[in-house]
């Protein structure tokens, strides 16, 4: 049987929370119960991170903080997983829940799983008769059964492992199509039948095991083949994979649908906070946005975006021809900082009565403008760190930029925003990821790019696009500073030097070192006990890049990169790990002298196509 | 750079080129190994566990000098059945501890990463799914795995059926206790019989079997009277001979080395001085490769590892039965780590008082959910049974999540905390 901890007091509020889909709800209401799903993001785990570990996913977390914070009177758990199961522990040591019910689910789906499910629901009707003195109503469980009903025609469909609620609705208003959420419970569907017409108490949990069972499986089941069925219907039209940071059932799943499934896909994950929601959203608009442009044809339903106020419709690629970029220009050598790209500007002749673009990506370091002519020649270009506010920010270096070439605002026919501060910047006619745009100013710079590893100083990204400059696919890393511009500034503070130097410093190594650690406290703490060891500053900044480019490396693996590789952002600059990179992906990077201005560039090309539509 | 470093980066540049020959050159190391465990071995250790690391290292080479009488299993997958058959186990987790002993694992975990495993996989798991999706692992004949008792076994299993493409078998076992239970285990054990018979071709004689278990339940009766007398002993213990004996005691539980193993530690423990130092029982996995835990405990009569929860997941008495099936499948349902954290808590709790330890390890291997999620109910419990209790926080296998300072400072500041309360 399953474990059962009742407490010996009564109530009159019969709600009972759960947390998984194989939960036999129905039973519940047919003795009157009111189940009531758990799934509501959580904004701290402080009980729950006391009572268990920080290191377990999210919802475990919030699982256990809900039914202690709020004092839960009735609680039905199903040993879904490793976390669920010590949340069951934890709860029943320090929670005050009347009635705590672990249900023991079968993996498999065999006669015998049937039987131990069945006698499971008999166990639990019994004990839960017995705590609420309620009695069990053949009719109402014969009521309690409904279909699940969705619209026709294409939609977006979250898969994976459970998103909150909250995300949800982010994600409903963020894509151009309907979307249904079919991840872990609230993929929950038991199907059109109907409980046979007895009165039969073991004939009725018997079927109704079944049934249970036969819901399409979940990755903790044994056979998961049914699950197919969720990426092969034919009005699906893009899949957000979710995963939870902890609960590793899913990964598995995505990393063997991503390369084979029809339509686009974006993954995220997320810790079931939305602590991240900012840059969850950009991922969101990103893929909002290459819907729009690669499914737009497809499905005639698509629909404009809700909020920003991104280009609509197919996309073309770059509207201006590869020949039309500023490649006379003399370029800088990589690793040369932001004022030599004024040397790059006024490669475009300024005419009365010709229209002006301006692209600004508003990034967690600098803030990049770049204005560029009808021809798509870069005017000039600004690079300005972003002080408190984005918005001043933009404005000062929309202004310094205009004041450069000799321009008014009014000679401006469009403006578009990027980056992380995109959404502040109240002074653009029209908003686009930085994704999209870094695909787009990457392709505009070099046709021939099929992936652009972007390192920053807040994160990391790989996009790999196709022959017109589309994103096919991007990941990002997740809210951990591994891998990042900011991973590499503590180890250079650590090493007592600063970025230039550690950029030279990775070229000179003699010792082959590798450093594990890609938690920046454990990096540094395996920093400070090589340098204990006297291994020579160069060594450990060569280990240091060496597992910044294994970390890149995997980001480019899970996207499917190929040649050519572009690398934009600051860390580009950083000679020593553009040669670890080098040597990871064992191939040349491209490093355009516009890199830093990859996401601008992208922006203007933006600002362009939506005032010429 | 050391030895053994030269010998991972060796195989890995070897197996970047051709997966066959990073193979070779892997047991050719391992050959090595065991030629040196036979003959040279640590003296500092008793004659038990000199035996145990030449048993083990030979255990690990079976499958690479002939993986087609090999069966891929979990850690809680009962082997007898393979014995009969004759199929090596060809264990997961002890193949990725071996790995990264040959300092090859990290070429594993970001092979492995790079096909999408999260990184908050177990990294037992992450090692060996790398390991062979890189080829450097052989194919075996077959797969045997149970839920029993990580969630990531449903993931890594499934995976090898499809990258080996070999038949797999899988038994659920559920996480109650009742004679129900038992049953269903049984009968799946019985298909498991059938499932091994019809892919070897070797028949399964049920007298040869119930005396493999009659074997197992006295090696397991051996080993706790070993345990149990050490209360008062002193046993130089390294931080590998733990683990080894967490291995042998459930692969290869049944075999008659195993016996011989447990009959020796006996032997050694009645011959063993007293006891001295402080005495950790440790609970899980621990992370023998790092430098904060050889200074503290590797060989010390100041501090020293007295027993794991890992090398008694079952007592003798639960998987006494008169049917060899219904045996095994007790040995898997009523094996401790089945069930509640609370159950577990309590059968560890109960070892590390037979084994008179001053101290208790929880040790929190990065990716076990089940661990990291009962931890600070076990540090209460252990306490509230007089006990001092360690959370450490670390990974077996992964250098990756280690934080060597960090397992410094914990380790020697519990022992320092434990001499404290003697004095």
């Amino acid at each position: 049987m399953s474990e059962n901890r009742s407490i010996d007091h009564r109530s009159s509020d019969h709600k009972i929370h759960y947390e998984c889909k194989y939960t036999p709800v129905e039973l519940i209401e047919a003795f009157g119960g009111e189940p009531e799903l758990l799934n509501r993001s959580s904004d701290t785990f402080r009980q729950a991170e006391i009572l268990g570990s920080p290191n377990l996913c999210g919802f475990g977390k919030s699982v256990i903080e809900t039914a202690i914070d709020e004092h839960i009177k009735e609680l039905f758990l199903v040993n879904c997983c490793d976390t669920i199961r010590s949340a069951a522990d934890i709860i029943a040591d320090a929670g005050d829940t009347g009635f705590l019910y672990t249900m023991d689910l079968p993996h498999c789906m065999s006669q015998c799983s049937r039987e131990l499910m069945t006698a499971h629901l008999e166990d639990f009707a019994m004990r839960y008769g017995e705590h609420t003195g309620l009695t069990f109503d053949p009719d109402k469980f014969r009521q309690a059964f409904t279909t699940v009903e969705w619209p026709d025609g294409p939609y977006i469909a979250v898969i994976g492992a459970r998103m909150s609620d909250e995300l949800f609705e982010m994600v409903e208003k963020t894509m151009p199509l309907p979307c249904r959420n079919l991840s872990c419970v609230r993929g929950r569907d038991l199907g059109a039948s109907r409980p046979p017409e007895t009165d039969d108490f073991h004939r009725l949990m018997d079927w109704y095991a079944g049934e249970l069972l036969a819901q399409t499986p979940c990755m903790r089941m044994e056979d998961v083949t049914g699950r197919k069925r969720l990426f092969s219907d034919p009005d699906l039209a893009g899949v957000i994979y979710h995963t939870l940071k902890f609960c590793d059932f899913y990964s598995f799943e995505y990393s063997r649908v991503k390369d084979d499934l029809q339509v686009p896909m974006l993954k995220i994950e997320t810790d079931f906070t939305l602590q991240s929601s900012g840059q969850l959203l950009t991922r969101l608009e990103a893929f909002g946005e290459t819907l729009r442009m690669s499914a737009g044809a497809r499905f005639s339903g698509i629909s404009g975006k809700k909020e920003s106020r991104a280009p609509e419709g197919p996309a073309a690629g770059p509207a201006c021809s590869p020949e039309d970029k500023p490649g006379a220009a003399a370029a800088p050598e990589a690793g040369t900082g932001p004022e030599a790209y004024s040397m790059l500007d006024a490669d475009a002749t300024l005419e009365a009565g010709k229209k002006y673009f301006a692209g600004v990506d508003s990034g967690s370091t600098s803030t990049d403008i770049v204005i560029m002519d009808e021809a798509c020649s870069i005017v000039t270009t600004v690079i300005l760190p972003t002080g408190a506010g984005a918005e001043n920010s933009a404005a000062r270096g929309v202004a310094a930029a205009l004041e450069k070439a000799g321009l008014t605002r009014d000679d401006l026919a469009a403006l578009t925003a990027t980056g992380y501060g995109r959404g502040s910047i109240q002074m653009g006619d029209s908003q686009v990821t930085e994704i999209t745009c870094h695909a787009r100013g990457a392709h505009y710079l070099d046709p021939d790019v099929r992936t652009v590893i972007d390192i920053g100083g807040q994160d990391s990204k790989v996009i790999s696009l196709d022959p017109s400059g589309s994103v096919k696919n991007f990941v990002m890393n997740d809210k951990c500073a591994a891998g990042t511009g900011r991973f590499l500034d503590n180890m250079a503070r650590t090493l007592e030097m600063d970025l230039d130097q550690m950029s030279q410093r990775g070229l000179e190594y003699k010792e082959d070192i590798t450093i594990s650690s890609m938690c920046t406290v454990f990096a540094e703490s395996e920093v400070v006990s090589l340098i204990a060891k006297n291994k020579s500053a160069d060594d450990i900044v060569h280990g240091l890049n060496k597992s910044v480019a294994a970390k890149t490396g995997t980001l480019v693996a899970r996207v499917g990169g190929q040649e050519k590789y572009m690398m934009t952002g600051g860390v580009s600059r950083n000679r020593g790990l553009v040669k670890a990179l080098e040597e990871e992906l064992g191939c040349e990077l491209v490093i355009s002298p516009y890199s830093q201005l990859c996401g601008a560039i992208g922006a203007a090309l933006f600002a362009r196509d939506s005032s010429i539509r | 750079m050391d030895v053994v470093e030269t010998f991972g980066k060796t195989v890995d540049r070897q197996c970047d080129r051709d997966p066959a020959k990073g193979r070779r050159v892997l047991r050719a190391g391992w050959e090595a190994q065991l030629f040196r465990f036979r003959h040279m071995p640590v003296k500092a250790l008793m004659p038990a566990y000199q035996y145990l690391a030449a048993l083990m290292m030979d255990t690990m080479l079976k499958p690479l000098r002939d993986p087609g009488h090999s069966a891929v299993v979990s850690i809680f997958t009962p082997s007898q059945l393979l014995q009969e058959v004759g199929l090596s186990p060809y264990n997961a987790e002890a193949y990725s501890a071996y790995l990264l002993g040959s300092r090859c694992e990290h070429s594993c975990i970001l092979t492995a990463e790079a096909a999408g495993l999260p990184e908050t996989l177990c990294s037992y798991h992450k090692i060996f799914t790398g390991a062979a999706e890189k080829g450097l692992l052989p194919r075996p004949r077959c797969i045997v795995y149970t839920n029993l008792t990580c969630d990531a076994n449903m993931l890594t299993f499934k995976r090898m059926e499809r990258f080996f493409n070999v038949p797999a078998f899988f038994i659920d076992v559920p996480w109650t206790q009742t004679e129900a239970d038992v049953r269903a285990v049984a009968s799946q054990l019985r298909d498991l019989g059938r499932f091994l018979e019809d892919i070897t071709g070797n028949k399964t004689d049920e007298k040869r079997l119930m005396s493999r278990i009659r074997r197992s339940i006295d090696t397991m009766d051996t080993f706790r009277q070993a345990r149990r007398l050490q209360k008062d002993k002193y046993i130089p213990t390294d931080l590998v001979s733990p683990q080894y004996g967490a291995m042998v005691n459930n692969v290869l539980l049944g075999t008659p080395e195993v016996e011989k193993f447990a009959r020796m530690l006996l032997k050694d423990v009645k011959l063993a001085g007293p006891a001295r130092g402080k005495r950790i029982y440790w609970v899980h996995t621990n992370p023998y490769w790092s430098d904060a835990m050889h200074k503290a405990l590797y060989i010390n009569e100041s501090a020293q590892i007295i027993g794991s929860d890992m090398e008694q997941v079952v007592y003798p008495e639960e998987m006494a039965a008169q049917d060899p099936y219904e045996a095994m499948a007790r040995q898997m349902v009523f094996n401790h780590l089945n069930g509640s954290v609370e159950r577990r808590i309590q059968a560890a709790i109960q070892q590390a008082k037979e084994t008179g330890c001053d101290g208790a390890v929880w040790f929190n291997h990065w990716g076990c959910k089940h661990t990291l999620g009962g931890s600070a109910l076990a540090k209460k419990r252990f306490q509230e049974a007089g006990i001092p209790c360690l959370v450490l926080d670390g990974d077996g296998v992964d250098r990756a999540h280690g934080g060597e300072g960090q397992t410094a400072t914990r380790l020697g500041a519990f022992i320092e905390m434990l001499e404290d309360r003697n004095e």
